[in-house]
């Protein structure tokens, strides 16, 4: 049990020295979230202007947003180390691998999160949309997509930081991976949202925590050969 | 002068009850790309000595001590640190061999006080025992004034000591440091110098890569002098290019000979 | 020798179930000859699925073992698992186009799935060419293959799953061909070409292997060879080098 706290003790001096970077470089995480908006807004233009049809499409909107942003978090998360050669230092300590990834996939997950919850109400607001109403389930669809991309995030930024053409190869690696996420995410939303009328919004949400299970296993699995070099 | 505490890693039983070699290596050699930055070097230092790694840029010190840090492996040869296969169980070695890089590799975010007792927590240290240790070492490096700024002020030279101020949170039995004087002023290197001191009056292995040759030679128990990937000289006493008897066998650190 | 020969039955073995599925073989009812593209659709899809199971279950004991004769097998298995993974898609849209009038389906799980297949591996190989060092392009290879396979079970559940609701496409359903009730004639047809798939498919993944093992080498020994060079520039100095 020893080792297990120390592994746990390891993974929350990690996820809260991200947390504190990312509050306090605020410029970078605000801006993300701020491009994911300006994005919203893009999609308005490129579908609108009949509302109608915008409002059917919203859920795909929001989570393509949440996707393009989360793409920026994950990157800047591992950009954080790699900057002063801290990623290597990290890779050193006497410490257990997988707890250095439950760190970083929960400061992902967290960021994740704060940008899935900061633009549900852009896209109530821009798309019409009565968020209000189905936000329980919403939120679970938002927690449950945090968690399965900042699992599978984590993992391919650290695969990715030291990379040649690393902006193009995290995006080029993660779409594929995540399209399932994506799907069940915006049918999860589209459910919430329309009251469920099929009753299928358990599905959807079953496949998201399938999927952050199998991601987290795989990815704290892998996580110590990525670090590796 | 401050008080500073000096925390060394426990002692390791070698094979036959002989003190293992702090450093082995056979036939080390690094490709990046297509140059070779290393080409081959066997070395062996003995436990508890400070050698000064000497050489013109280029001729491969940092890439050796990334090396036998474990921060990168090697394209070929084999090495052990302690009697420990450091190819093999690179987890081992962690801990106990500690790296001071030429990259400070703090978190520009976070303060003086939190970079190490961040780093103080990953070596080991609980919550509450870490406290005193990061704030004595903070001292040491004379940092404490500023422990509550943020790294990204700082300069190269405090930057430089709050490293050092890591290192001092750790507890090794090899230090591999990597041009420790650089960015310091005249008062930052006395404080390297007296550290160097400190370190191996309490039986850490040093090894460590500088451009100020005369410096680091009055230091130093020994000296190896490295060129073009390959090792043109050395002097002193602990250190041979010989393999002594408790290093591994050669082996590829790639696997495969072809069967 | 034995490769060759496998080779050649396996060219024999295409020729002979094409033979069968274009002209012994009669049309489909519903979707005429369209349908014949079944045959080879499927086959190619089914082997491109196998592919991808080699490429990951090799990358994952490479991580264990480090042996580098996965990687190459892990390489191999990508390889012509993105030839046959393409040509199932050509097939598919091939088929596509007549039956449905499209060559695109989304509501076709399959189809889907195997484009995303597609962009999978796809991913993996530039992985592999953006990465000079051996021994890091075989680890990274590994887990991107093996995040990848892992992916794929829950690919295929969610775009069933997704489809579920909307009618199937009411003609020229692909998957009649694998339902039970469906001729014996055809499913032997189709068992035929999938036979004579999978030996073009283990004629391939052999010589894809045998060329992996040789490029390794080659690339070692040039490695070597730098390492040897850069050993002769700067040598002089009179220092004792160690046996071996």
């Amino acid at each position: 049990m020893n080792a297990l706290r120390r592994d746990l003790s390891v993974a929350i001096a990690i996820a809260r020295k991200d947390a504190l970077s990312e509050l306090r470089g605020r410029q970078a995480a605000g801006s993300t979230i701020f491009f994911a908006a300006i994005v919203l807004l893009l999609f308005g233009f490129a579908l609108g202007p009949d509302s109608r049809r915008l409002a059917e499409a919203a859920p795909g909107l929001l989570w393509l947003a949440i996707v393009f942003g989360g793409l920026l978090t994950m990157a800047r998360l591992h950009q954080l180390e790699a900057d002063d050669g801290a990623f290597e230092q990290l890779a050193l300590y006497p410490v257990d691998r997988r707890a250095i990834y439950a760190g970083k996939a929960l400061a992902g997950a967290a960021a994740m999160l704060v940008l899935g919850g900061l633009l549900l109400p852009v896209v109530a607001i821009l798309y019409a949309i009565p968020v209000g109403a189905a936000w329980l389930p919403l939120l679970a669809a938002v927690v449950l997509g945090a968690i399965g991309f900042a699992a599978i995030g984590t993992a391919y930024a650290g695969l990715t930081v030291r990379m040649r053409a690393r902006e193009v190869m995290l995006p080029l690696l993660m779409l594929p991976i995540v399209a399932p996420l994506l799907l069940a995410a915006v049918k999860a939303t589209v459910a919430a949202l329309g009251g469920d009328p099929l009753g299928e919004l358990g599905s959807w949400l079953q496949l998201l925590v399938a999927f952050d299970v199998i991601m987290l296993v795989v990815g704290a699995g892998t996580y110590g050969f990525l670090l590796e070099d | 002068m401050p008080q500073t505490t000096i925390y060394v890693a426990p002692r390791l039983a070698g094979t036959l009850g002989t003190i293992p070699p702090a450093v082995a290596t056979v036939e080390l050699a690094r490709l990046f790309g297509r140059s070779a930055a290393l080409a081959g070097i066997s070395l062996t230092v003995e436990m508890g000595r400070t050698v000064a790694l000497l050489g013109p840029n280029g001729a491969g010190k940092t890439t050796l001590l990334r090396i036998l840090a474990t921060a990168i492996r090697p394209s070929y040869g084999s090495l052990s640190i302690d009697g420990i296969d450091a190819l093999a169980d690179p987890e081992l070695v962690r801990g106990r061999a500690v790296y001071l890089s030429h990259a400070t590799a703090h978190y520009d975010d976070l303060t003086a006080e939190e970079n190490p007792r961040f780093a103080a927590t990953m070596f080991g240290w609980g919550a509450a025992e870490g406290l005193p240790v990061v704030r004595e070492a903070l001292a040491t490096v004379d940092l404490e004034a500023v422990a509550a700024q943020r790294v990204r002020t700082f300069s190269a030279g405090m930057r430089k000591r709050l490293a050092l101020a890591r290192i001092l949170v750790a507890r090794p039995s090899l230090l591999l440091l990597d041009e420790p004087h650089a960015s310091l002023d005249g008062e930052g290197m006395a404080l390297v110098d007296r550290l160097i001191g400190l370190w191996k009056d309490a039986g850490v292995t040093i090894v460590v890569a500088s451009h100020q040759a005369e410096r680091v030679a009055s230091l130093a128990d020994a000296t190896v002098r490295l060129e073009s990937g390959l090792v043109a000289e050395v002097g002193g006493a602990g250190v041979s290019t010989a393999p002594v008897g408790a290093s591994p066998r050669p082996r590829a650190a790639v696997a495969m000979v072809d069967r | 020798m034995k490769t060759r020969i496998l080779g050649f039955v396996a060219l024999f073995a295409v020729i002979g179930a094409a033979i069968n599925g274009l002209f012994v073989v009669p049309a489909d009812l519903n979707q005429g000859d369209a349908q014949r593209v079944m045959y080879v659709h499927v086959a190619s899809a089914w082997l491109a699925y196998a592919s991808f199971g080699v490429t990951a279950i090799a990358g994952l004991v490479y991580l264990i073992r480090r042996d580098v004769r996965l990687d190459a097998l892990a390489l191999a298995g990508a390889e012509v698992g993105v030839m046959f993974t393409a040509f199932a898609i050509w097939g598919g849209m091939m088929w596509g186009r007549p039956v449905w009038g499209v060559y695109w389906q989304w509501e076709d799980p399959r189809l889907t799935t195997t484009a995303l297949l597609l962009a999978l591996y796809v991913g993996y190989l530039l992985l592999r060419r953006l990465t000079d060092d051996p021994a890091r392009r075989a680890g990274r290879a590994a887990v991107v293959g093996l995040i990848a396979a892992v992916d794929i079970p829950i690919v295929h559940f969610s775009v069933i799953w997704w489809r579920g609701l909307h009618q199937g496409p009411t003609i020229g359903d692909p998957s009649k061909i694998l339902n039970p009730s469906a001729p014996l004639q055809f499913v032997l047809a189709l068992l035929a070409m999938l036979a004579a798939f999978t030996l073009v498919w283990v004629y391939l993944l052999i010589r894809r292997y045998q060329l992996a093992r040789l490029e390794w080498q080659l690339e070692d020994e040039a490695r070597r060879g730098r390492v040897a060079a850069a050993r002769q520039v700067a040598v002089p100095s009179g220092v004792e080098e160690p046996a071996g």
